[in-house]
């Protein structure tokens, strides 16, 4: 599903040049559930972005889906970033001046659905994250739980093959968080691939994987379940 | 893809701010398309045909010193020795200037003692090489004779027994068109036969309601002073102009000569207009600056305010063009919304100045344009934030501050 091999990523101001990713080497196979983890720093948010589609790494391959996707253009990796990848922010991200409606229907919009298919779309994922009737609530109206699960059902709502979840329990508490753990296991059971940067022990062993990045290289890489092993909450 | 629901709604969520600035488009639209009638009107107005050669003319009037003075006879051997001048097409004595805001105009009527229904004409008393002096082009009958010509005393009555007129004049008095031949009257029972028509002349007053309702006189008053009208080969106004202060001081040096150019006049009786078309312009100038900066300014701010929605959006899939087109369609909303107001308020300030300061009716076609200027400078004010905002990086979304 993706493979990263010898990536690189530095930052260059006037005086000084910082190297986020070096000689960043990575597969994850297609329905794994990957935890990343590492100190504040050491590149974790640079990964995510560059797998993410967010950024360019300044060298080395990166294939997505089995397409490298290195060296697209803006327009081609929007449309990649669209269709293939699904987002969970930290600060849920959910845009304040429009309902969990709107807000789920942004990336099918840009994706192009007709109304009928988006609205389809749109109360599948709001049932599937208990929050059909909330749907003209404004995020503000939310719980912090209940906004993560909107942003959940926003990033399911175009079926994308690769979910990357950047500290998606960080901001909840531990009942909340567990919730969305939970989600997240489930959302995984059924083939979407997972890739999930925590500073919570206990939520990285809960994936097949866990990835340690230490000084933007891949410090450890520990096995904890086989390939398509049921997770068990 | 115009994302219209999503921005409608998050324009109502921000509405005190997208409100201001509707509110200011509709006062500049409602203002502007007032104004720009105001100096359409004037620019027409500035525009009109005089009928008459204004560039190439000079006006010379002089002042005897000595009181008794014959000043018939020094007329014919100063424009005897102007029209001989290099340069000179022809020249003619004229009791007033003509464009230059300054006339006598006499009462007209179709019967002799007519007490009513009279009709006013700025009056000229010339002679008959008043036509190629002025440039004037003669569509009907006959110019003046030498035979026509009088000489008159101001303390007696002049009693005219021709006239030419111009053809808006001629049409005022005879609306049939068969002025020419017919007789006009000027209050008593002294018939004036209208001899020949000329096409245009403007008058004394451009800004007379009247004016272009023209009457000469082939006369010839005995006032205390002379004025003469000398036309120039094209181009050579300036040259001859020098010339002519100097021949007409070796003539006669015991004389106060004043001489300006037709054009100058014409200016100075064109100045309020001028003025007018200036202030609005800037006026209008101004306001589509300050619309513009305040659209630029409120884009800019909202970009700002929503940079990390703007890097959410990217991430979620939003290319570069999704997200200009998002600002460039909030802003058509805004302006659009406002033009609309605008346009309303336009029509209720235009009412208001027709009824009290007899200003042109505002026709939907200026408003029309008016406000698509103003649509097309907002897009252009807001097309610099929105390309901004486009290239802020879907990575902003992961950044926690």
């Amino acid at each position: 599903m993706l493979k990263m091999h010898n990536v690189r990523k530095s930052y260059r101001t006037d005086t000084i040049e910082t190297h986020a990713l070096r000689d960043f080497s990575l597969e994850v196979n297609e329905g794994e559930f990957v935890s990343v983890t590492g100190p504040s720093g050491s590149g974790k948010t640079t990964f995510l972005n560059i797998a993410g589609l967010l950024e360019t790494p300044t060298g080395g391959q990166y294939l997505l889906d089995g397409q490298d996707v290195s060296d697209l253009n803006d327009r081609d990796r929007s449309r990649l970033r669209n269709e293939k990848i699904g987002f969970i922010f930290q600060g849920f991200n959910l845009i304040p001046d429009l309902d969990l409606f709107d807000n789920i229907d942004v990336p099918l919009r840009y994706r192009g659905f007709n109304a009928k298919e988006r609205k389809k779309r749109i109360e599948k994922v709001l049932e599937q994250v208990g929050l059909s009737a909330r749907a003209r609530h404004l995020p503000a109206q939310l719980s912090g739980g209940q906004q993560q699960r909107v942003a959940i059902a926003r990033a399911l709502a175009g079926e994308p093959r690769f979910l990357l979840a950047d500290e998606p329990t960080g901001n909840l508490d531990s009942l909340m968080a567990r919730q969305v753990m939970e989600l997240l296991e489930f959302i995984n059971e059924w083939g979407t691939t997972i890739v999930m940067v925590t500073h919570d022990p206990d939520l990285a062993r809960r994936a097949h994987r866990n990835i340690q990045i230490v000084d933007g290289q891949v410090a450890d890489l520990r096995l904890q379940s086989a390939l398509g092993e049921a997770v068990t909450a | 893809m115009l994302e219209l629901r999503p921005i409608l709604s998050a324009l109502w969520r921000n509405k005190i701010a997208a409100l201001l600035i509707a509110v200011q488009l509709a006062l500049t639209l409602a203002i502007v398309g007032n104004s720009s009638i105001i100096v359409g009107d004037r620019l027409d107005k500035i525009a009109r045909p005089t009928g008459i050669a204004v560039e190439d003319i000079i006006a010379v009037t002089y002042y005897p010193a000595e009181a008794g003075t014959d000043i018939v006879s020094m007329a014919r051997a100063d424009l005897d020795m102007l029209r001989a001048m290099p340069g000179v097409i022809d020249a003619v004595h004229s009791n007033h200037i003509p464009l230059s805001g300054s006339g006598s105009a006499s009462d007209f009527y179709r019967e002799p003692n007519q007490q009513i229904d009279d009709e006013v004409a700025n009056v000229y008393h010339t002679g008959p090489e008043f036509l190629q002096t002025l440039g004037l082009k003669l569509v009907e009958g006959r110019n003046f004779t030498p035979a026509d010509m009088e000489t008159w005393n101001p303390n007696d009555r002049y009693h005219p027994k021709v006239t030419i007129v111009t053809k808006q004049f001629a049409d005022i008095m005879f609306p049939e068109g068969n002025a020419l031949g017919k007789f006009i009257y000027g209050g008593g029972d002294n018939p004036i036969e209208i001899i020949g028509i000329v096409e245009r002349h403007l008058g004394a007053w451009t800004s007379w309601a009247k004016a272009g309702s023209v009457a000469f006189y082939p006369s010839f008053p005995k006032f205390t002073f002379g004025r003469y009208l000398i036309r120039t080969e094209p181009g050579k106004r300036d040259q001859v102009f020098k010339a002519i202060e100097e021949r007409l001081a070796q003539l006669e040096p015991n004389r106060v000569i004043d001489m300006q150019t037709l054009s100058e006049r014409l200016n100075k009786s064109y100045a309020r207009e001028n003025l007018m078309v200036k202030v609005l312009s800037a006026v209008i100038g101004m306001l589509t600056f300050i619309i513009a900066l305040g659209i630029v300014g409120l884009t800019f701010f909202w970009i700002n305010q929503r940079r990390k929605q703007i890097g959410v959006r990217r991430a979620l899939g939003a290319t570069r063009t999704n997200i200009s087109r998002y600002f460039l369609v909030e802003n058509c909303l805004i302006a659009g919304s406002g033009i609309a107001i605008g346009m309303a308020a336009a029509q209720i300030g235009n009412h208001f100045m027709v009824a009290n300061y007899s200003q042109p009716a505002l026709p939907l076609s200026v408003m029309l344009v008016c406000a698509l200027m103003l649509l097309c400078v907002s897009l252009v004010a807001a097309l610099v934030p929105a390309l901004r905002a486009a290239n802020i990086s879907p990575a902003t979304a992961t950044r926690s501050v």
